[in-house]
């Protein structure tokens, strides 16, 4: 957490879209962006597992892209879109893979989840119909210690799947 | 659990996949671990920690950081107002140290800032002066009559001898023996989520700490000691707990922040930095086995000489339990007639050492596969072969002299894999030059419990006056899904839909002990526990509904939350009905089941007895393909029976043996805690997805008859055959064989280049 005897002065604000709403918020320049969503936000669904971009647990989602939250200031956010776990249900990807998760046993205690979504929300905004490698490529940054990850690959096909169909129906 | 699980029958519930409790919390971001609590005033905690290995405390100077900005307190041993000891088995641990430090990170003192950075700051002042001792790192040395004494008492935690017939003679009668030494290394249980904790005091005056934990209720008893704090005064609540796998199950932070919470009356947090959460949480023991089998010439196993030597570190955690259960399981799943067994643990100035995932028994079983490979290589027989030839049946008795009564699955376990292992054999991939491929095949048993001792739990169920039923369990899950399967356990009794069961878990304040989450016990035992408060409940409902109904008992049934006649199902009552006429007749609405496994002590002399009312058995097979010019391995396949009595969650169950088999090939390739130098994931790694083989789970069903409906567990045993699996696989591949784990890069070149030599 910054020492605000030292900062207070030299808080930046910067402005960008968390989760589908635009915030305005005053950080540390050397805050990150984690430590932002976290304590500033209060959004902790973000998760740090070892504050060193080792195990993707505080993975978020910046311009379509897969970031490490404890790697990112907070600073580089400005002007961004941002989506963290907490925006993750609102769609239909994330709804997929919400279920999904559930449906396969892909939660176990759960401190990887929120990223381990992120990185397969990512994935399927890029690319609906991965292949396993593809699948084992865009979660190869975050790491499970319970499940094995067989779970969760099963549940990012289903999901897959699953938006395939709900998609195809639609039209 | 929310009605998103009510795809699940009810009536039906053992057997099926219910979605897990707390899934969709924790998909949505929403489940609040100890990391994300926030409360009003809330300061923050840091552990001062010694930079010495083993040294005397000669000062502590805490005037500057006093005076430093934000700091709301400091604290040393001097101000613990209870008995500074504490420990699972043997109370040998110092919330915070007095005189003197064993190991590098062992806590000195505590202080509170305002803020973690002025917390931090604040820590930073403290100066501490050492006077330095020579410091052991191996355990042997330590067992040295001159060895320096880390412990007043001495550097030996303890021992375990078991013995069972002739060993001297049936090694005279051997027509094979193998003798070989073994060791394995410090490995990092390496859960996602750092320790952490918060406290408080509510408005009744009580001690509040929520804890990241395996056993709340063994928590509260230390928290009291250390406090010298009634239990009434002290409630423990377990968070959401982000894997623990059996670190989880020390007092990690509740004391540090059950102290500043208290001295200070504000609310405080503690988070463990990962390094942290690396430098002064225990680790799995490393062991030196050195292990002689005898066998008959067609492969019978005579006899078996282990010496099993380890190390427990700077305190004792769960090293007692690990002496036993390594001893008691070094024979492997098989019939051995004569044993001579001798387990030796030792403090040292390293890391403590604790319980992790299987006690023990990983290290002993990867000894025991591979001598079985050897035997079975020298024999001139079939690995699988061998093995079933010698596994334990129904009426086998096991090293400690147990005989077996039921629900013994080996021997079916190594008969489902037995299809893929030949397939293997038969086909084998197309190999290039610098690979090679191999199979190895690897079994274990695995005793359900704590070793030889009462390890009871308890639990009540409740029906409430809306109708609905409550069930309490101390019972901690830490994502191996054991609420889930408890309520599967009482949906199946009362014959309801497990997700309408609301549930209590784990917290000292509505619950009542569960024991540990730890030795693969909270299906077996809180839910034997479960069932008989289920049970009971069921008993007097049945018993109100017949005098109601003036239907005879035999004919009655439960049927969604009513008790209806057999014949007709229109004539019921419903549970709301009963639970009035319950409370106006002062009938207990309430009520306690209990379970403890049907154990004996093991003798002090010859360690024979009855350690566990239970056994799970499994086999696993793996593929590897060993690149000679990288010694790189890579696992392509591997294939898991398990034998879990009755999969009451079979996805959960799946679940288990896919993270026990990853966790496993970890522990066989690339998980080795330096002590002092291995700092975080950067230089300590875990499998990741990229190295996950394909995984073919086998659930094997040996009814265990007094397991609640047939159920044994499966937690600890998922990683148990991985590794000696895998080892006996990098063997079959190169014709040489590893003896310590893990078989890196260097220690699988070493044998790449041995293996060109022959």
């Amino acid at each position: 957490m910054p020492d605000q005897s030292q900062i207070c002065s030299d808080l930046i604000s910067i402005s960008f879209v968390l989760n589908g709403k635009r915030i305005n918020v005053s950080v540390d320049p050397s805050e990150t962006a984690l430590m932002a969503l976290r304590e500033d936000l209060c959004l902790t669904g973000t998760k740090e597992g070892c504050g060193i971009g080792e195990c993707g647990a505080c993975s978020i989602i910046v311009d379509g892209k897969v970031v490490n939250s404890c790697l990112t200031l907070a600073a580089q956010l400005d002007g961004r879109e941002v989506m963290t776990v907490e925006g993750i249900a609102s769609d239909a990807a994330g709804q997929c893979l919400q279920r999904a998760f559930a449906e396969t046993g892909g939660v176990q205690c759960g401190f990887c989840t929120p990223g381990m979504l992120l990185s397969s929300y990512a994935l399927l905004k890029q690319n609906p119909n991965p292949s396993r490698e593809q699948i084992i490529e865009a979660i190869s940054g975050n790491i499970c210690r319970c499940t094995g990850y067989i779970q969760i690959i099963e549940a990012i096909e289903k999901a897959s799947t699953d938006l395939l169909n709900s998609n195809s129906e639609e039209k | 659990m929310t009605e998103k699980n009510s795809q699940i029958q009810a009536g039906s519930s053992v057997g099926k996949n219910l979605i897990r409790v707390g899934a969709w919390e924790r998909l949505a971001g929403q489940a609040r671990f100890c990391a994300d609590i926030k409360m009003e005033g809330m300061a923050h905690v840091v552990v001062v920690r010694s930079s010495k290995h083993h040294a005397l405390i000669k000062s502590i100077n805490l005037d500057k950081a006093r005076n430093s900005r934000g700091c709301l307190g400091i604290f040393t041993s001097r101000d613990i107002p209870g008995k500074n000891r504490f420990g699972i088995i043997n109370k040998d641990q110092f919330l915070l140290a007095e005189d003197k430090v064993r190991c590098k990170g062992d806590p000195i003192a505590i202080v509170v800032g305002e803020t973690l950075s002025e917390a931090q700051k604040a820590a930073q002042l403290i100066q501490i002066s050492y006077q330095e001792l020579p410091s052991i790192f191996d355990p042997e040395e330590a067992l040295r009559p001159q060895a320096v004494k880390i412990h007043e008492k001495g550097n030996l935690l303890g021992s375990r001898v078991i013995k069972k017939g002739n060993p001297d003679e049936a090694f005279s009668k051997s027509e094979i023996i193998i003798e070989r030494y073994y060791e394995t290394s410090h490995v990092e249980h390496a859960y996602l989520e750092p320790d952490a904790g918060a406290a408080m005091i509510d408005e009744d005056g009580i001690l509040t700490i929520f804890a990241s934990t395996q056993n709340p209720h063994y928590d509260l008893k230390d928290v009291c000691d250390l406090l010298n704090l009634d239990e009434s005064k002290v409630r423990i609540i377990q968070s959401p707990t982000g894997g623990g796998f059996g670190s989880k199950l020390d007092l990690n932070v509740q004391g540090f922040v059950g102290l500043a919470a208290w001295l200070l009356k504000r609310p405080v947090k503690m988070v463990y930095s990962r390094e942290e959460s690396f430098l002064c949480t225990s680790k799995r023991h490393p062991l030196k086995i050195w292990y002689r089998s005898g066998a008959t010439k067609d492969g019978r196993l005579l006899a078996a000489d282990v010496k099993i030597i380890g190390d427990t570190g700077a305190y004792a955690s769960y090293g007692l339990a690990v002496v036993t259960r390594a001893a008691v399981h070094a024979s492997g799943p098989y019939e051995i007639p004569n044993i001579r067994i001798e387990s030796i643990f030792a403090y040292t100035n390293n890391p403590m050492s604790g319980a992790m995932r299987g006690f023990g028994v990983p290290q002993i079983a990867f000894a025991h596969e591979s001598q079985m490979d050897l035997i079975a290589e020298s024999l001139k027989l079939n690995p699988i072969e061998i093995r079933l030839r010698n596994s334990l049946r129904v009426g086998s008795q096991t090293a400690t002299g147990q005989q077996l009564d039921a629900s013994v699955g080996i021997a079916k376990t190594i008969e489902s894999i037995k299809p893929y292992y030949d397939e293997a054999r038969n086909k084998g991939p197309v190999l290039r030059n610098h690979k090679r491929y191999g199979i190895g095949t690897a079994s274990m048993f695995y005793g359900i419990g704590n070793t030889g001792v009462q390890n009871p739990s308890t639990a009540q169920i409740e029906l409430e006056k809306d109708g609905s039923v409550i069930l309490y369990s101390g019972a901690a899950d830490i994502g191996q899904g054991s609420s889930t399967v408890l309520a599967q356990i009482a949906a199946q009794e009362l014959n309801l839909d497990p997700s309408t069961i609301k549930l209590v878990i784990a917290d000292t304040g509505r619950t009542t002990s569960a024991g540990a989450t730890s030795a693969s016990r909270q299906t077996y035992i809180s839910g034997n526990a479960i069932l008989d408060a289920t049970k009971k409940l069921k008993d007097v409902l049945v018993t109100h509904a017949a005098n109601k109904l003036k239907i005879p008992r035999q004919r009655l049934e439960i049927k969604n939350y009513s008790v209806v006649d057999r014949k007709n199902e229109q004539k019921g009552i419903t549970f709301e009905q009963l639970a009035t006429i319950m409370s106006r007749t002062g009938v207990p609405l309430k009520w306690q089941g209990f379970f403890d496994p049907d154990t004996t002590p093991l003798d002090s002399e010859t360690g024979s007895g009855k350690p566990y009312g239970a056994y799970a058995y499994a086999s696993h097979v793996a593929e590897v393909m060993v690149d000679t010019l990288t010694g790189e391995v890579e696992v392509l396949k591997v294939v898991a029976a398990h034998d879990v009595g009755r999969a009451i969650n079979p996805e959960n169950v799946r679940g288990q043996i896919y993270g026990g088999v990853v966790m496993g090939l970890g522990f066989a390739l690339m998980e080795e805690f330096f002590p002092g130098k291995t700092e975080s994931l950067k230089d300590y790694h875990i499998p990741t997805c990229a190295d996950v083989p394909q995984i073919v789970p086998i659930i094997v069903e040996e009814f265990e008859p007094t397991g609640p409906f047939g159920a044994k567990g499966v937690g600890e045993p998922a990683l148990i055959p991985t590794a000696p699996a895998i080892m006996n696989a990098i063997a079959d591949a190169l014709g040489v064989r590893i003896y310590k784990l893990p078989a890196n890069l260097e220690r699988v070149m070493a044998a790449c280049v041995l293996s060109k030599e022959s």
